[in-house]
C-alpha cells in the first residue's frame, strides 16, 4: 500500500488522502483518529487480501459499531450513510503503475458491512455492489465493459458471501449463464454475450498482478500492537506463542525458539541484545528452563555489562528490572523475527522508554523498514523517535531514503481531522508541514529562550 | 514562501529585544506559512548567535525551517565570486536564494539589498527586501511583503 483514502470516517469529514511509506509515522494530537487509521489500514487488508468482513471490534482496536464509527458532525451536521476507504498500491517495482481497491460500508444491522468493492487500474476496472440478495458486477477492459446481475438468493445472502474473493466473482461471471446468474435487467447488449476468453485472461493476469487473486498473496497478516503491552511474570508456562496485541505470546515464542532451534535462537538474541545495547536497557537475553523437560516453567533474564564489557551484572528477571523492557520486548521481538509479517501497525511503542531507548527504537525502525516489501506504520507521540528516524535518513544510516519515509501529521479543525502528508528530503528537512505542526514545541521553546 | 535572514538582523528576530517588524517576521514562521531557509555559511553565521541555534533545534524538527547542504552552497557562492555579479560581499546569501528559491530577505544592508533586486541574479519572482533600516515598526510593507505568497520559487 502506498496511498491510503478515506472519506466519512470517525472524525475524518470529506475525502482525505495520506501517503504510506515503508516507515510511516501517524504524529498528531490525542484523539485526532490516529488508531482510527490504522484499524482502517487493518480493515482494508482483511478485506483486499483475507476477503472477510472487518470486524472492527477485534483487538487492539474497538471502534465500536456503525454508529461510532460513520463520520458524525453533531446535530445539525447529522450522521454520513456510508463511509469509504481506499487504497492504492504499486503493481510491481519496477515501473510506476499501479491500482487502487476502494471499498464503501454500509450498515447492516450495528455493524459496518462492505456494499460495494471496486479494482482500479490502467484500463482495467472491476465494481462489485451488493445490491439486496443480489450482486451487481461491472468488469471493464481496455476495449469492452461488461456488466452482470448475480442472484445469491436471501439465504446466501450472507456477509461472507458478499465478500466472497473477487476472482471466483469473476470466474462466476465469465462461465455461469444460468443457475442463479441473470443478465443485469435493462442492461447494455454486452451482458447477453459471454466474456471472450481474452478480456477473461486480462482480468485473471490483473487479479494475479494485484495479488487479489488466490495465488501470490500476503500470507502473514498485519501485526497490530497495542499501545500497552502485558505485565511481565516472574515465571512464565510454556505455551502454544500464537501472536497477540499486547505481546502475551512473547515470552513463550521466545522460549520456544531457544529451545527448538538454537542456531534461530543465537540469531534472535544477537539482535536483540544489539537493540538492548544501543538502547541502554540491556547487554543479553536469555532464557532459564526451570527442569529438564521443555514442558517445564521458565524465567526470561537479562542482564547488564559495565562499560567495556569486562564486568557483567547479575541475571535478572524480566519482571525486576524497569518497565520499560518488558513493554518493549514484544515490539522488537515481533520486528526482529524470521518469520516477521510485512505491514506492522504499532501503537505508541515508546511507551515506558527513556528518551534515549526511544531513539533507538527509530533506528531500529529505520533499519527494519529498509528490508523489501515492508510497512511499518508506527503512531507516535516521541520526538526523540522521529528525530532519530529524521538524521538516520539524513546521514545514510541504514537502507532507508528521505522518500522512504511519510510524516502523516492528524491536524484536527473545528469538527474534523484532516490529515497532511509530510515528507523528508536529503537534508533532514521537514518538507510540508503546516502552520499548526509542532506548535506547542515552537511555542515551548520560545517560552523557553524568553522571546 | 520562504525567506533568509541576514546575520546582521538575526538578533532582531530571535533576540530578546525585538523590534515590533522582527517579532512578527519570526510569528509568521511559527504560526504562520513563511519558512526560514539557510545553509552553508548563512547558516554558519546565524548559528554564532545562541538564541538562534536553540531556535533552529525546534524548528528543523517542527519543519520551520529548511536546511540547503553545504556543499551546493559552497560550489554556488564560488560561481558567483567567479562571475564578479555580486556588488556586495554577500555571495553566499544570493546563493542561498538561488538554490532554495527564497526570495524574501531580512537585511539592513544596502549594498546586499540592491544585489538581492537584481533582475540578473533572482527572478521569477524577482527578490525582495524586509528591512527596518529606516523604521522598527511594522509597517504596511512589511505586512505586504508577509502576506505575499508568491515570493517563493520552490512552494
Amino acid at each position: 500500500m502506498d496511498r491510503i483514502t478515506l472519506r466519512d470516517y470517525r472524525c475524518f469529514h470529506g475525502e482525505q488522502s495520506a501517503r504510506l511509506a515503508p516507515l510511516t509515522l501517524l504524529v498528531g494530537e490525542n484523539s485526532t483518529g490516529k488508531t482510527s487509521f490504522m484499524a482502517m489500514i487493518r480493515a482494508l487488508w482483511d478485506i483486499a487480501y483475507r476477503e472477510v468482513v472487518p470486524d472492527f471490534k477485534e483487538e487492539p482496536y474497538d471502534l465500536g459499531s456503525f454508529d461510532e464509527i460513520v463520520h458524525h458532525r453533531g446535530a445539525r451536521g447529522g450522521r454520513a450513510d456510508t463511509f469509504q476507504a481506499g487504497f492504492h498500491a504499486a503493481l510491481d517495482n519496477e515501473s510506476n503503475h499501479g491500482f487502487s481497491f476502494d471499498v464503501t460500508f454500509e450498515r447492516r444491522g450495528t455493524t459496518p458491512v462492505p456494499s460495494r468493492r471496486h479494482v482500479k487500474s490502467d484500463g482495467k476496472s472491476i465494481t462489485l455492489t451488493s445490491a439486496g440478495d443480489a450482486v451487481d458486477m461491472v468488469v471493464a477492459t481496455s476495449k469492452r465493459s461488461w456488466r452482470r446481475r448475480l442472484e445469491i438468493g436471501a439465504a446466501s445472502s450472507t456477509d461472507s458471501f458478499r465478500l466472497m474473493p473477487v476472482s471466483i466473482l469473476i470466474s462466476l461471471f465469465h462461465h455461469l449463464r444460468t443457475a442463479g446468474a441473470n443478465d443485469r435487467p435493462g442492461g447494455d447488449r454486452a451482458a447477453s454475450r459471454r466474456m471472450p476468453k481474452e478480456d477473461f485472461d486480462a482480468i485473471q493476469e490483473f487479479l494475479y498482478d494485484t495479488e487479489l487473486s488466490q495465488y501470490g498473496r500476503p500470507l502473514i497478516p498485519p501485526f497490530a500492537s497495542a499501545p500497552v503491552r502485558s505485565k511481565p511474570r516472574r515465571t512464565y508456562d510454556p505455551a502454544r506463542p500464537a501472536r497477540d496485541p499486547e505481546g502475551d505470546y512473547v515470552p513463550m515464542y521466545l522460549a520456544d525458539v531457544y529451545l527448538q532451534n538454537k542456531r534461530a535462537w543465537s540469531r534472535l538474541k544477537e539482535r536483540l541484545e544489539d537493540f538492548g545495547r544501543g538502547a541502554g536497557l540491556f547487554d543479553e537475553i536469555s532464557i532459564k528452563p526451570l527442569g529438564s523437560r521443555q514442558s517445564d516453567p521458565f524465567h526470561v533474564q537479562v542482564r547488564k555489562f559495565a562499560p567495556g564489557g569486562r564486568l557483567k551484572g547479575p541475571h535478572r528477571n524480566l519482571i525486576d528490572v524497569g518497565y520499560g523492557v518488558s513493554q518493549v520486548l514484544p515490539v522488537i521481538t515481533e520486528l526482529l523475527r524470521t518469520d516477521a509479517p510485512s505491514t506492522f501497525l504499532l501503537q505508541q511503542p515508546e511507551v515506558h522508554l527513556h528518551p534515549s531507548a526511544q531513539a533507538a527504537l527509530g533506528s531500529l525502525f529505520c533499519e527494519v523498514a529498509g528490508a523489501k516489501d515492508r510497512l511499518l506504520v508506527v503512531e507516535t507521540h516521541s520526538d526523540h523517535l522521529l528525530n532519530r528516524i529524521r538524521m538516520d535518513v539524513r546521514d545514510g544510516v541504514g537502507p532507508l531514503q528521505p522518500e522512504d519515509v511519510s510524516i502523516l501529521y492528524f491536524e484536527r479543525g473545528a469538527l474534523e481531522v484532516s490529515i497532511h502528508s509530510l515528507r523528508l528530503d536529503q537534508e533532514g528537512n521537514v518538507l510540508g508541514a503546516p502552520p499548526s505542526y509542532g506548535h506547542f514545541f515552537m511555542a515551548e521553546t520560545e517560552r523557553s529562550l524568553r522571546f | 514562501m520562504c525567506a533568509i535572514v541576514d546575520a546582521n538582523v538575526v538578533h532582531e528576530v530571535f533576540g530578546p529585544e525585538q523590534p515590533t517588524a522582527g517579532r512578527k517576521f519570526r510569528n509568521w514562521i511559527e504560526q504562520g506559512s513563511l519558512r526560514l531557509v539557510a545553509g552553508g555559511k548563512v547558516l554558519e553565521e546565524l548559528d554564532a548567535y545562541g538564541p538562534f541555534r536553540t531556535w533552529r533545534a525546534i524548528a528543523m524538527q517542527t519543519g520551520k525551517i529548511r536546511i540547503v547542504a553545504r556543499e551546493r552552497m559552497d560550489a554556488r557562492m564560488r560561481k558567483l565570486q567567479d562571475s564578479g555579479s555580486c556588488t556586495s560581499d554577500d555571495e553566499h546569501v544570493i546563493s542561498l536564494a538561488q538554490l532554495s528559491g527564497a526570495r524574501l530577505l531580512y537585511s539592513n544592508d544596502v549594498a546586499l539589498r540592491d544585489d538581492f533586486k537584481k533582475k540578473v541574479l533572482l527572478d521569477r519572482p524577482r527578490g525582495k527586501v524586509y528591512s527596518t533600516r529606516t523604521s522598527p515598526a511594522f509597517g504596511s510593507s512589511h505586512r505586504r511583503l508577509l502576506a505575499d505568497s508568491n515570493l517563493c520559487r520552490v512552494p
